[in-house]
């Protein structure tokens, strides 16, 4: 029998009820996701996220989206952040990243799109609108001070295979696993396989640290 | 650290489905959700379908059978499944025969459509007498159309099998799951076992 990850739960987080009944019925049945519960203050959120299954939490509201990142990063600092934003401005993702959030999507995205992204941030993957992702990491590459420990230049623990340079250029172009595993015609197991390995080569302990190394390094495309 | 297994440590799993896809046109009730719920159920790391790479490079899924258009393609899309396209190039056409050759053609076609229509679900023209009474038909049809017909569809068979190789060699201890027309599978399965990295089992043992 196959081993299946488990689904991800899933919390939705919107100070209006109708948006919070509305994603559930949006969700609900979505493939990989289980929808955990809804919730209009990051207080409740934690409750409703079940331990040792990957979670995310998708928010829909119009308050101030950073704010919100910080307070439900200090709640649930192993969940997914997944936000819906009005509209893709590279200055505002960025500084919703450094809040905390792991990606944003708009509501001109599909539901097949929001259920897997919120699968792949359940995961502790980043998710960018592709329009902006390469800017938005070059940009975080650049405020980004804080070299990866034991690393230093272009130095690499270890050299790259050429599968795993390709993952990592993809990694830097802000895809998903899902994403990297269909570009390069290998399954997901295969590249999550391959990224550990990167990890370990490049010394970094997250995608997060491994994306911008990678865009530091002149692996991710040119920013427009 | 995390290490790849290498390739002559572990076997591939392979199963092939098989589908009446060209049917999938005609007004025959056919569950597309029950083979979405198989599938999804199987969910395999790797999914080979018979298109081009091309197709799907273009996403040009206009004519690709309901099957993979409307069921297994938004399918993959929303799970972790990875599409592969193993079709080499455009497959042959529909065996066809002038005078009696191709009254009997349509005849066994019609008998096909009757398998289809009448299957319980995908799992049904996959297991006992219907799934080999329409390779059997599917043959015979070939063979009506004459050698050329017979040689093109052996053919194109081949290349399925040499893609689907392929991707058992490029990823390793994976479990892929091949969705082609019936026609194809009693082909595929005996060419597939003759390489000892690849394991074909039922979709049910996948």
């Amino acid at each position: 029998m196959p081993a299946h990850s488990p689904p991800t739960q899933v919390v939705i987080y919107a100070t209006t009820r109708l948006r919070r009944e509305a994603w559930r019925t949006l969700l609900s049945g979505q493939p990989g996701i289980t929808v955990a519960g809804e919730a209009a203050d990051a207080a409740r959120v934690g409750a409703l996220l079940r331990p040792g299954s990957p979670g995310s939490v998708l928010i829909d509201d119009a308050g101030p989206l950073p704010e919100i990142a910080r307070q439900l990063k200090a709640a649930l600092p192993e969940a997914g952040l997944l936000f819906l934003v009005p509209v893709y401005d590279v200055a505002g993702i960025v500084e919703l990243l450094r809040a905390g959030a792991s990606g944003c999507l708009s509501l001109e995205d599909s539901i097949a799109d929001v259920a897997r992204a919120a699968v792949a941030v359940g995961r502790g993957e980043i998710v960018l609108p592709p329009p902006v992702a390469t800017r938005t990491l070059a940009a975080l590459a650049r405020g980004d001070s804080t070299a990866p420990a034991g690393v230093s230049g272009t130095g690499l623990v270890e050299p790259l295979s050429e599968r795993e340079t390709d993952v990592l250029r993809l990694l830097a172009q802000g895809l998903t696993n899902k994403d990297i595993a269909q570009t390069l015609m290998l399954s997901v197991r295969t590249v999550e396989a391959h990224l550990r390995s990167v990890y370990g080569k490049l010394a970094v302990r997250s995608r997060t640290e491994a994306a911008l190394w990678a865009v530091r390094h002149g692996y991710g495309p040119r920013a427009e | 650290m995390a290490t790849l297994a290498s390739p002559a440590a572990t076997q591939t799993h392979v199963a092939v489905l098989g589908t009446l896809a060209e049917f999938h046109h005609e007004p025959i009730p056919y569950d597309l959700p029950a083979l979405v719920r198989l599938v999804g159920e199987l969910r395999p790391d790797l999914l080979c379908l018979d298109m081009t790479p091309q197709q799907w490079a273009d996403r040009d899924f206009g004519d690709l059978p309901p099957e993979y258009r409307d069921a297994l393609l938004p399918l993959a899309h929303q799970t972790d499944i990875v599409v592969v396209p193993v079709a080499g190039n455009s497959p042959p056409p529909e065996p066809t025969a002038s005078g009696w050759r191709g009254g009997v053609i349509a005849v066994l076609r019609r008998l096909l459509a009757y398998l289809q229509r009448t299957a319980a679900g995908p799992t049904a023209l996959n297991d006992g007498p219907r799934h080999h009474v329409a390779d059997f038909l599917y043959s015979v049809i070939a063979w009506l159309a004459g050698p050329d017909t017979v040689r093109a569809w052996k053919t194109y068979t081949g290349e399925l099998v040499t893609q689907v190789r392929e991707v058992a060699r490029r990823d390793p201890g994976r479990r892929i799951l091949v969705v082609v027309n019936l026609r194809h599978c009693h082909h595929i399965r005996p060419a597939l076992r003759r390489y000892p990295e690849i394991e074909v089992v039922s979709h049910a043992d996948l």
